[in-house]
């Protein structure tokens, strides 16, 4: 392996081949920081001009224009509230808050660094365990995925803010997630006869609509203020800082790369999963959602790592982890190759080269980060009458671009008004994104499993990974929600008894 | 993205040359928006940005890609309809043409869209883990020994794989079951590790499992057996009526003109006839069938297999 991967350093550190990675990092950033525009455009729009390079450069290229869009969707994720990538959409809940505090540079500077730190070990993990990790991914079926789901949705209610509310949130989001064909049956759920709802509400209308439109109809309301008007500078390396945020990264970049790896689950649940568990563990969650370092570092780190964890079951199987890796299968087919298990060990050239590309693009991401966002910052300094339109400009067309649909485009605009207005009585939006990602996952992987056991529900509890992972999430439930519930009860009437 | 890819294309741009201009004189669209019926990146969406630069060369103009995958393509379907029909709007468009018209998902029907040409016919195949199968005649001992257990995973409920599912049953009396996953890999991945009995799928989507005989494709709906495959057994020997597969082309608003509509078949036959498109098409196992039908041709093969799909879906 070591003599593989000294060939793929070979390989990258051809002039030609930086190039291509250098041009790549570019082309990710600028994609990723676009609201609307994901990596998977990116990779689509792309892909044509693969068709005539030799497969390693396309490779690297397709694979690093990925790695980085999945960064830079935290620029304006943090700077303006605009997630520039459905992954980023945790980032903005910590993030914008500390741009409000006058913080941005702090922000970005740990959004960058756990980027980074994220991206590298999933790499590394991605070097060292593909063929052993696919194995173990291939454990996790119906009643695994489902299980995940649940313990995903309990999270809820360690978010912080009024619990209720945050239970509403979620039946909104699992409710904005039933429309649509029935993914079992094809019945058609709340469509209206309408032949757009028909394949179901896309995520990144519901997103841009209730975080960015939603912010910027706020700030209109404000006056013109220039909130982040201060010069920031970015410190990436600020110890004090970097010693408050380890474990969130750390922590978070294991559970994204393990996340990642499963067949189907992406990048943006991963970076929800590391929030919230993040969250969970941490002394004191009353910080959370306004604006701590460790809110930013745990979805970046974990979302970053899941980007790299996603391409293990593509290379080692054939089976994509991600939308985004499923296009890059299908490059792989134009190109005459031919992904699953003898993916690896036929083209150990190509892959090594990937791989070492990898690693340098997440590296290459800490050193064009800088220069590119002080580029992006000088856009805090246009007065936010200028800046609100541009953004909801920028939100029209790349939500437009997702799938060229204008009923996108009201879907996200009514989101938008929808999240103005709930945020205006303290209503936790995010609560809304857990049910609209997790809820669709959680409904059919549930039915799923119960067609594999043609009904018996022993289905969750035979097999080891789906029972110990409910029971997890009843036990955080029990310590979450019903522990504190019974001391409250205990304490009114003791409270009644002195009085 | 047309640019780059224009050097590879050269080879091609010289046969075009060679080969006297088909069409040209009675049609010469001013430029061409192709809706791809699918979102990108899949099978259909390669076909069509495959195609793109060819038809640029013949027609000399300039040929748009728009993915319209919503509600299974029936956005696309509805916008090749309601264009102009002046042969400048063009459909890239699959089997699940039929198939979401055949389950009630699409309201744009044959009477709507005319076919142009068929360019692709993959084949169908049965594909088990042999670990659970080595045979289609273990598969099939199991299926008529424990009716009702045995599980085909597949992509969505108004799906060729679905429809090859139902007509497998409905041929053969067997009593499987089937659960739809998001996408071919989720099923793949349940076929991997043994929780499904099997799958449908194409030959290009398995090949790197044949090779490393984690899949083996054990049964190919066709009419005879394929050169390439000679030791697959098909449905037809086993005397069922079952050989349809997916089936790619391109489609039109049907009030275009009949001589437009010839003009483009025309350009078409010469794109499927030249060396650069077939080079493609081995090169993504898109040759095992040969692909090519007409349009009067592929219409009645679309109205055949809509009528059985029909068929198994009402009695579903």
């Amino acid at each position: 392996m070591l003599s593989d991967l000294m060939g793929g350093f070979g390989v990258v550190l051809q002039p030609i081949n930086l190039l291509i990675l250098a041009s790549a990092v570019l082309i990710g950033f600028v994609g990723g920081a676009l609201p609307g525009i994901s990596g998977v455009i990116l990779v689509v729009i792309l892909l044509p001009v693969t068709y005539s390079m030799e497969p390693t450069g396309a490779f690297m290229l397709l694979t690093a224009i990925y790695a980085s869009s999945v960064f830079s969707g935290l620029i304006t994720a943090i700077l303006y509230r605009a997630p520039g990538t459905p992954e980023a959409v945790m980032t903005a809940i910590d993030g914008y808050p500390m741009t409000q505090k006058g913080e941005a540079g702090k922000a970005l500077g740990v959004g960058i660094l756990s980027s980074a730190i994220g991206g590298v070990l999933g790499t590394v993990v991605l070097i060292v365990a593909t063929p052993l990790l696919a194995d173990i991914a291939l454990q996790f079926s119906s009643p695994e995925f489902f299980a995940l789901a649940v313990l995903g949705l309990t999270v809820v209610a360690s978010l912080g803010g009024n619990l209720i509310m945050g239970v509403i949130g979620v039946c909104i989001g699992l409710i904005i997630a039933s429309v649509g064909l029935d993914p079992l049956t094809g019945t058609q759920r709340f469509t209206f006869g309408n032949l757009e709802l028909m394949s179901g509400i896309n995520l990144i209308p519901v997103i841009i609509g209730l975080f960015a439109i939603s912010e910027v109809l706020k700030r209109s309301q404000e006056g013109d203020v220039h909130l982040a008007s201060k010069k920031f500078s970015i410190r990436i390396f600020d110890w004090p800082v970097i010693r408050q945020i380890r474990g969130a990264i750390l922590r978070s970049s294991i559970l994204g790369t393990a996340i990642g790896i499963l067949p189907g689950i992406g990048a943006s649940t991963a970076a929800m999963v590391a929030y919230s568990e993040t969250v969970r563990w941490s002394k004191d969650r009353s910080r959370f959602g306004k604006g701590a370092p460790e809110g930013v570092a745990a979805p970046e780190a974990a979302n970053n790592a899941a980007a790299m964890g996603a391409l293990v079951p593509l290379f080692a199987l054939g089976i994509p982890g991600s939308g985004t890796t499923a296009v890059i299968l299908g490059a792989f087919i134009v190109h005459g190759l031919t992904p699953g298990p003898t993916f690896m060990t036929g083209n150990t050239d190509l892959i090594y080269a990937v791989f070492v590309g990898l690693l340098i693009v997440n590296l290459l991401i800490l050193l064009f980060s800088k220069p590119f966002i002080a580029l992006l910052s000088k856009l805090l300094d246009v007065p936010y009458s200028v800046l609100g339109p541009i953004i909801v400009i920028c939100c029209v067309v790349g939500t437009y671009s997702v799938q060229n649909s204008l009923m996108d485009v009201w879907l996200m605009l009514g989101f938008g008004l929808a999240g103005f207005l709930l945020e205006k009585i303290g209503f936790p939006l995010v609560a809304i994104i857990l049910g609209v990602v997790l809820g669709p996952i959680a409904e059919s992987e549930l039915r799923r499993s119960l067609a594999m056991s043609r009904g018996d529900w022993f289905v969750f509890f035979d097999r080891p990974i789906s029972a110990i992972l409910l029971a997890i999430a009843a036990l955080l439930l029990v310590f979450t929600v019903v522990l504190p519930m019974l001391r409250r009860k205990r304490e009114t009437p003791a409270e009644v008894h002195e009085q | 993205m047309n640019v780059t890819y224009r050097t590879l294309a050269g080879a091609t741009a010289l046969a075009a040359l060679a080969t006297p201009g088909l069409a040209q004189d009675s049609y010469s669209p001013s430029e061409i928006t192709a809706f791809v019926a699918a979102g990108a990146g899949g099978g259909t969406d390669n076909f069509a940005r495959t195609v793109q630069p060819m038809l640029e060369e013949r027609l000399d103009t300039n040929v748009t890609i728009i993915n319209l995958p919503a509600a299974s393509g029936a956005v696309a379907h509805q916008r090749t309809a309601t264009s102009e029909p002046n042969g400048e709007s063009i459909e890239f468009a699959s089997s699940t043409l039929i198939t979401s018209l055949a389950a009630g998902q699409n309201p744009i029907g044959l009477d709507l869209l005319t076919p142009v040409a068929r360019m692709q016919s993959d084949v169908l195949m049965l594909v088990v883990n042999p670990e659970k199968y080595e045979s289609f005649d273990a598969f099939k001992a199991a299926a008529e020994e424990t009716p009702g257990e045995l599980i085909i995973g597949g992509t969505h409920a108004a799906s060729i794989d679905r429809m090859a599912f139902l007509g497998l049953n409905a041929e053969a009396g067997f009593d499987l079951n089937f659960i739809p996953y998001d996408n071919e890999g989720a099923a793949s991945a349940n076929l991997l590790s043994g929780n499904i009995d099997g799958m449908f799928n194409e030959i290009s989507a398995i090949q790197g499992y044949m090779e490393s005989g984690e899949m083996i494709p054990v049964l190919a709906l066709a009419d005879d057996r394929l050169e390439a495959y000679p030791d697959i057994p098909t449905t037809a020997e086993n005397g069922w009526d079952l050989t349809f597969g997916n089936e790619r082309g391109i489609f039109i608003n049907a009030e275009t003109p009949p001589e437009t509509i010839g003009a483009i078949e025309a350009v078409f036959e010469d794109i499927y006839g030249s060396e650069a498109y077939q080079d493609y098409a081995a090169r993504t196992f898109l040759d095992v069938r040969p692909g090519w039908l007409g349009s009067e041709e592929y219409r009645a093969e679309l109205e055949k297999n809509l009528a059985y799909f029909q068929e198994l879906m009402a009695a579903n």
